[in-house]
């Protein structure tokens, strides 16, 4: 790259005198600026923290209580779920308003069979499959091959499933009591298995996922060094992963300080871990964001377009089948009031979580992660003494503007190497300082130019003249690196091997 | 000559995208009333300086001066540098499809009664003043949509001349055109010249239009400028020279004359019926290509060769085919691109943004898309191995990029070209066609890509060439098939074959 050889060949001589930076202040420094690099891939985290830490404050701490936190957990999961379905529409450029009765109507399904008519229950739950698959089929072919809108398609699955989900409940509320439903909603993995009132599965899985989240980054930086990509700085790569481990131990801590994993929270980490392999790894999962990214590109690249659109519908289908299970297990009821919304929060979920509504771009982590800063916030205003939970959907409709802005001025940002701009502040302050004096002095040249009526034009010319050469001081050291810095290469990788 | 006023001058201008500086302290001038080129490699920065000079990028994004008529300009947005009579004419042409002629002219700046409402009228009048200007007679009712991209560019001139234009900048505006509308946009400009003073400056990959018509040039080469040169010193060699750095003899390399073999593919009175036109966009096509050859398809624009193509490569556009298609002397019913893929053709489409690439995608995921099962392991995808056949076409084809994670948007359009091809390379066809194969590429990778194809036909590939450049057509098949109005016009072997015949066959049919 021409801008580094540049700005190098002018400090050679200074290098000498340059001191290193203070250890310390260089790791804030590295770690802030590895921040701002990817202030998008955080942003989402960053509100997620802030939000908890709000409403711990505003609950006098119980928000954060083991207890709590389980709660929101489980709250969360069937628009979790939901909103994992959603982020694979909204990523082909499309949007399902029919979810929220759909998955109501499917839970009322399965346990109107099992409570009411007393049929088996793996019957009904295949059944039940069966037309969401067929719903899913028929969603799919009508927005890809007839090429009717999907805001249309789905506005009318979500009136004709409200209608189902109406006449299946008969409009009155029916309560689960088949041990299946009471073991999803309100269950947990091994409950009993505790030792000094911390659960041993909860803390042996945090344990498993800790290892497994370090071996697989590591395995990722191995692969990179293979790919010949840049890995992260040692250091930058150590916070990263102690900041991790320590979430997850929190987690882990809490549910185990609770009752354990619920296995409302079990299967929605299931889903997540199949989606987030499905999409980022398989072929099936290229395609879908293939099709998003450019649906005629897509075509004529031999993916069949319509298919992939009628593959996600039934994908979302299935999901809306295992939330809408999750729900009325939860509550313990199937109810005509319910899934009002649901396909809103999804939506907005995902939406929080950066997806784009101009297709092609979505992660299922991130949008899981909007669920949850979602749902924390009835949860928090209800533990906030003297609140107005009425507020719950102007701040939900705040955090989904303030999000997607914060996405779109986000999109350009640049990286920046805060460790190189301190050397290159100290190498170029000098020069910076004379390109100071020399712009006020054209300032004023020009200024009395213009006060004795003289031809400004070379006056003009030299106040450009000023401000280019500040502006490419202050740009040398805004991409400053710190390699250029330096006089052998940062050690990236000491202890992985270089052959495969 | 050198006391001619300086109508623009842009000083040291410097503008850096992450990890690409893409000017690098270039200084141009143009004289006022002179039709001035800039050409250069893909990537070397040509569009980047337009779009500074508009203010599409403004004023703080790049470093250096933009004076024009003796004022320092800081143009924060198109507006400011419209409202100075500096208007650009970008590759995309910024109609709007579904408005008629006369409101695409005055649609932004529209003539107002009492500054509220549109004054119709007189939008009609002023419009019909503009297009005659630009020598445009069409119906000034219908919709842009339904004109060629010849006449939509000509569209874009009057509206620019109805903005009360000094400087005109044009970005390749000839790419997409052929021989005959670029020689009318050619002899249009030279009229604004001589009879409106209208300076213009003008990119182009086409070194013949610089001969025609420059008054001078700038080359530009990696984000700085080589050589600005006079009427007088303008040669194609010389530019070639500067553009490269290194000499191309003949820009069509040699290859052995075609010796024969067995058919691959061939249409049996085709035709196709689009049902959104309610018309036959092809009629009657029975056309072969055998093992080893390089078949050319010339016509003018919207002739029917692109249709061909896509009723071919799986049918894409649902055309309702009649006829038939053989490939190795059996029938095919090719119902989608992918059975199309599965046969062994590949398309490089004529339109590489819409139907071509995923421009938010990086350079790896754009060219394995086609062959996901090549870099895959049942159904998971390989990203060691995407990551090598990225590494691979980049090399080979030299594409100009700070890495294969670059993400499209952010490549110039001769590079984004390339990783289309090298898309259907990477499919490992039996048979390419190649739809307009070299449009907004310079003439290096013009040459690459004509080496690429040579030795494609040396593996014993079979090629079909789509292209509105008779040069390249003439120096590139094998046999040339012309194509006038959907239907088949002529039929040349490469030794009978010439421009004029050609051009005869496609107006005459
Ligand atoms: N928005 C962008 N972000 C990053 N890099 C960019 C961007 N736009 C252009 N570039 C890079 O800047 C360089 C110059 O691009 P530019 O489009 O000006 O080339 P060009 O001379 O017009 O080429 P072509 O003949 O292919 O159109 C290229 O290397 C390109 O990849
Ligand atoms: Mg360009």
């Amino acid at each position: 790259m021409t801008q580094k050889n540049v700005s190098s060949s002018a400090n050679n001589n200074e290098k000498e005198s340059l001191k290193p930076i203070n250890p310390i202040l260089r790791y804030f420094y590295a770690i802030i600026s590895m921040f701002r690099t990817n202030i998008r891939d955080y942003g989402m985290f960053i509100a997620l923290i802030v939000i908890f830490i709000l409403f711990t404050i505003s609950s006098n701490g119980i928000f954060l209580t083991p207890r709590n936190f389980s709660n929101l957990l489980d709250q969360t999961a069937y628009v979790a779920v939901l909103a994992i379905g959603m982020t694979l529409v909204i990523v082909t450029r499309q949007i399902d308003l029919s979810v929220g009765f759909l998955s109501a109507f499917l839970g009322a399904y399965v346990i109107v069979a099992v409570q009411v008519y007393g049929e088996n229950l793996f019957l009904a739950i295949s059944v039940a499959l069966l037309i969401t698959t067929f719903v899913g089929i028929i969603k799919g072919y009508l927005i890809a091959n007839v090429k009717v809108p999907s805001f249309v398609v789905t506005l009318a699955g979500m009136f004709i499933f409200k209608g189902f989900l109406m006449i299946r409940t008969d409009n009155t509320t029916i309560t689960t009591t088949h041990p299946f439903f009471q073991a999803i909603g309100k269950g947990y993995l091994f409950r009993g298995f505790t030792i000094g009132g911390y659960n041993i599965v909860a803390l042996g899985i945090g344990v498993l996922l800790i290892f497994l989240l370090v071996f697989t980054s590591i395995m990722r930086r191995r692969k990179n060094q293979q790919l010949g990509v840049q890995n992260e700085e040692r250091q930058i790569y150590l916070t990263k992963q102690i900041l991790t481990i320590f979430v997850l131990a929190v987690l882990a801590y809490n549910l185990a300080a609770y009752n354990g994993i619920s296995y409302l929270f079990l299967i929605t980490l299931v889903v997540l871990v199949i989606y987030f392999i499905f999409t980022t790894k398989s072929t099936l999962g290229r395609r879908i964001y293939a099709v998003g990214g450019n649906p005629e590109a897509a075509e004529l690249s031999g993916i069949k377009v319509s298919n992939t659109l009628i593959i996600v519908f039934i994908s979302m289908g299935i999901l809306s089948l295992i939330a809408g299970l999750m729900y009325a297990t939860k509550v313990q009821n199937t109810s005509p009031q319910h899934g009002v919304s649901w396909e809103l929060y999804a939506i907005a979920a995902t939406f929080i979580g950066g997806a784009s509504a101009g297709g092609g771009v979505g992660k299922v982590v991130n949008s899981v992660i909007g669920a949850i800063v979602i749902m924390s916030i009835p949860n928090g205003l209800a533990l906030t003494p003297d609140s107005n939970a009425n507020i719950e959907p102007i701040i939900l409709g705040s955090i989904l503007l303030l999000a997607v802005i914060f996405d779109i001025y986000t999109r350009n940002v640049r990286p920046v190497d805060l460790v190189g701009m301190y050397y290159a502040k100290k190498v170029h302050g000098e020069e910076l300082k004379k390109a100071k004096a020399d712009l006020s002095a054209a300032k004023a040249a020009l200024h009395k130019a213009k006060a004795n009526g003289e031809k400004l034009i070379d006056y003009e010319y030299a106040l450009t003249n000023a401000q280019t050469s500040i502006s490419k001081i202050k740009n040398m050291i805004r991409i400053a690196q710190e390699e250029e810095f330096m006089d052998h290469k940062i050690d990236n990788d000491p202890y992985i091997p270089d052959e495969l | 000559m050198s006391e001619n006023k300086k109508i623009l001058v842009m000083r040291s201008i410097t503008k850096t995208f992450p990890g690409v500086k893409a000017l690098d302290n270039v200084n141009i001038h143009v004289d006022e009333g002179e039709i001035h080129f800039i050409v250069g490699e893909n990537g070397a920065g040509k569009s980047t300086l337009m779009k500074v000079l508009s203010g599409i990028y403004s004023h703080g994004n790049y470093s250096g001066d933009i004076v024009f008529n003796d004022e320092i300009q800081h143009f924060n947005s198109i507006k400011n540098s419209v409202n100075k009579g500096i208007v650009i004419i970008n590759q995309e042409l910024a109609l709007f499809p579904d408005l008629s002629v006369y409101e695409n002219v005055f649609v932004g700046h529209e003539i107002t009664k009492n500054s509220a409402f549109v004054n119709w009228v007189e939008t009609k009048n002023q419009a019909k003043k503009y297009l005659d200007m630009v020598g445009l007679k069409v119906d000034m009712d219908q919709n842009v949509r339904t004109l060629g991209v010849g006449k939509q560019q000509l569209i874009e001139i009057a509206k620019a001349l109805s903005q009360d234009v000094k400087l005109l900048i044009l970005d390749e505006p000839t790419a997409a055109l052929n021989e005959n509308d670029s020689e009318n946009l050619l002899n249009l400009l030279v009229e604004l010249k001589k009879k409106k003073d209208i300076t213009s400056i003008m990119i182009s990959h086409k070194l013949k239009e610089v001969e025609a018509i420059a008054d001078s040039v700038t080359i530009i080469r990696d984000g700085k400028v080589i050589i600005r040169m006079d009427r007088s010193e303008i040669n194609q060699n010389e530019i070639i020279k500067h553009m490269v750095g290194r000499e191309i003899d003949n820009i069509f390399p040699k290859r052995p004359k075609y010796k024969g073999g067995e058919v691959v593919l061939e249409s049996v009175h085709l035709s196709s019926f689009d049902s959104s036109l309610n018309r036959y966009v092809l009629n009657d096509i029975n056309i072969t290509l055998k093992k080893g050859e390089v078949v050319g398809l010339a016509g003018l624009m919207g002739a029917g060769r692109t249709e061909l193509a896509h009723s071919i490569f799986g049918n894409v556009k649902k055309y309702k085919l009649t006829g038939a298609l053989m490939i190795n002397g059996k029938q095919v019913h090719l119902n989608h691109p992918h059975d199309a893929i599965s046969k062994g053709l590949s398309y490089v489409s004529e339109d590489r943004k819409k139907d071509g690439l995923i421009l938010i995608d990086d350079i790896g995921q754009n060219i394995c898309v086609s062959s996901l099962k090549k870099i895959s392991n049942r159904g998971f995808i390989n990203f060691f191995k995407q990551a090598f056949f990225a590494d691979k076409y980049v090399k080979d084809l030299s594409i100009k990029t700070p890495s294969i994670y670059q993400k499209l948007n952010n490549l110039s359009g001769g590079n984004q070209q390339k990783v289309q091809i090298s898309k259907w390379l990477f499919a490992e066809p039996k048979i390419l066609i190649l739809d307009e194969p070299t449009r907004g590429i310079d003439v290096g990778a013009k040459y690459e890509i004509y080496t690429i194809i040579n030795d494609l036909i040396d593996k014993g590939m079979s090629i079909i060439i789509i292209s509105s450049e008779l040069p390249e057509i003439l120096g590139m098949c094998d046999r040339i098939y012309v194509i006038a109005e959907g239907k088949q016009a002529g039929e040349f072997d490469i030794d009978e074959a010439t421009p004029e015949k050609i051009m005869h066959s496609a107006t005459t049919a």
